[in-house]
């Protein structure tokens, strides 16, 4: 089947097939290796992308079922200028990365909790980022670098 | 473990944009499996656990994507393919239909609430679906549509008939649910979830659901479920029982909840034992009434 899909703002006419899931389109295909293999049964979030801007896991979605819709993955996240995503910034600067592996789906979903609500309690945050698991950095990093994100995108409402 | 990158397994991939169309291709389809957000069935492919030919997205179809709380009499109408996160969203859902709304809010990740319908909840039937103790209570009925010469049929069935076993509800080979529908909550009734699980993410081990209304300090009606402790959700029909017209104490809702023990039959499995169920479960019970019952208003203290 032939599906037409905008990834990071391009659109992409695709030959595929019914069994095909979303992840190994976007990683196999499109070369989007940002997007990571995690468990592949919805319980560790590292494959988190963002369909029309809300996040969705791309291991558990047939690339045939998102035709016609809009995705983000983490090479999308800073925009057509480049450089980095103030959460990409801020997860520098707070050290909340350790291996990384979990970084994408963690930053996809700090993303959409941030562009919906720019200033989210800590409770916010935890719920928000509930379905992605970290297994080195004890989340402590991550939640200061939300918050830190936040705080940069509150002052400079670029992003 | 399979390889759960990928599904190995070949099916034909159907989205019809009318339920007519939908229900055709479920009664010509070989081996067909409704897919909705897919947050559960495409696991259960990756494993081999279902093996379907066809794949029938159903998605796009007004009466399964309808969402309306009414502001009057009329209640909630929930489609079936209505996604998780818009419940979470509504805050009228929040405040007339607590108990589902608490519900929603502690299924499973955001990436699972986007993905995830009510219908795929309630069709999927875990003896645990956090969304299926608080319709039952809340007094929703599910419509179910087939086709009976050719043409769409609806039937309506109430919640706590829908589940008959562990995976298993009322819908025959090439019926669909529909929608759900809840009658509006009258003034002073409250309704509460609560369950208890390893981490907020999982599925719960065992859960309760209340819903109750108030006439100064008794109670009147008194519905309440339990989730994780039978092979299907079950009503607590004997403490609904002693509670329902009794004055309120905290007390009187103790010795009553002991009574669950009568609907229950919790097993052993991954998730917990039938022992810390069996432990549990008049807790857990015993913490949402009075929750709601300080929603209905009232005051808890003996």
């Amino acid at each position: 089947m032939t599906i037409a899909l905008t990834v990071n703002g391009r659109r992409h006419e695709l030959e595929v097939q019914p069994n095909e899931l979303l992840l190994n389109l976007l990683r196999d295909r499109l070369q989007l290796t940002g997007t990571k293999y995690g468990c592949g049964l919805g319980e560790c979030g590292a494959c988190t992308v963002l369909l029309d801007g809300r996040p969705i896991l791309s291991c558990q979605t047939l690339a045939v079922s998102v035709a016609g819709r809009s995705i983000t993955t983490i090479e999308g996240v800073a925009g057509e200028a480049g450089g980095q995503h103030p959460l990409q910034e801020a997860f520098l600067e707070e050290g909340a990365v350790q291996c990384g592996y979990c970084t994408p789906g963690m930053i996809l979903s700090a993303k959409a909790l941030l562009d919906r609500n720019p200033d989210p309690s800590t409770d916010d945050i935890r719920h928000a980022l509930r379905g992605n698991f970290c297994r080195c950095t004890g989340y402590v990093g991550i939640l200061a670098a939300v918050k830190a994100a936040a705080r940069k995108m509150r002052s400079a409402p670029a992003h | 473990m399979p390889n759960t990158r990928l599904i190995p397994a070949r099916f034909t991939y159907h989205r019809p944009g009318r339920l007519q169309e939908a229900l055709e291709l479920l009664a010509r389809l070989p081996a067909p499996r409704v897919l909705a957000g897919g947050t559960d069935l495409l696991i259960q492919i990756k494993t081999g656990e279902c093996q379907p030919e066809a794949l029938v997205q159903v998605l796009d179809i007004q009466e399964l994507a309808a969402f309306t709380v009414a502001a009057g009499a009329a209640g909630l109408t929930v489609g079936a393919a209505v996604p998780l996160y818009r419940l979470e969203e509504e805050k009228l859902l929040a405040a007339r239909y607590t108990a589902l709304h608490e519900a929603v809010r502690a299924l499973a990740s955001v990436q699972i609430r986007t993905m995830a319908t009510l219908g795929g909840n309630l069709c999927n039937a875990s003896p645990s679906a956090d969304t299926s103790g608080p319709l039952i209570v809340l007094g929703a009925e599910a419509e179910i549509a087939g086709l009976s010469g050719g043409k769409v049929a609806l039937r309506r069935v109430g919640m706590a008939k829908f589940f008959t076993g562990p995976g298993a509800t009322v819908l025959q080979p090439g019926e669909l649910l529909v929608a759900l529908r809840l009658p509006e909550p009258p003034a002073a009734s409250g309704s509460a979830f609560l369950k208890l699980g390893r981490v907020t993410l999982d599925m719960a081990k065992v859960s309760a659901s209340a819903y109750l209304e108030r006439e100064g300090g008794r109670l009147r009606a008194v519905r309440l479920a339990v989730g994780g402790a039978a092979p299907t959700p079950v009503r607590a029909l004997a403490v609904e029982k002693a509670l329902s017209g009794a004055a309120f104490s905290p007390s009187a809702v103790q010795k009553a909840v002991a009574r669950v023990q009568e609907s229950i039959s919790p097993i052993d499995d991954v998730r917990s034992t039938a022992e810390y169920r069996r432990l549990m479960a008049p807790v857990v019970l015993r913490d949402a009434i009075l929750t709601a019952w300080r929603r209905a208003g009232g005051e808890v203290k003996e």
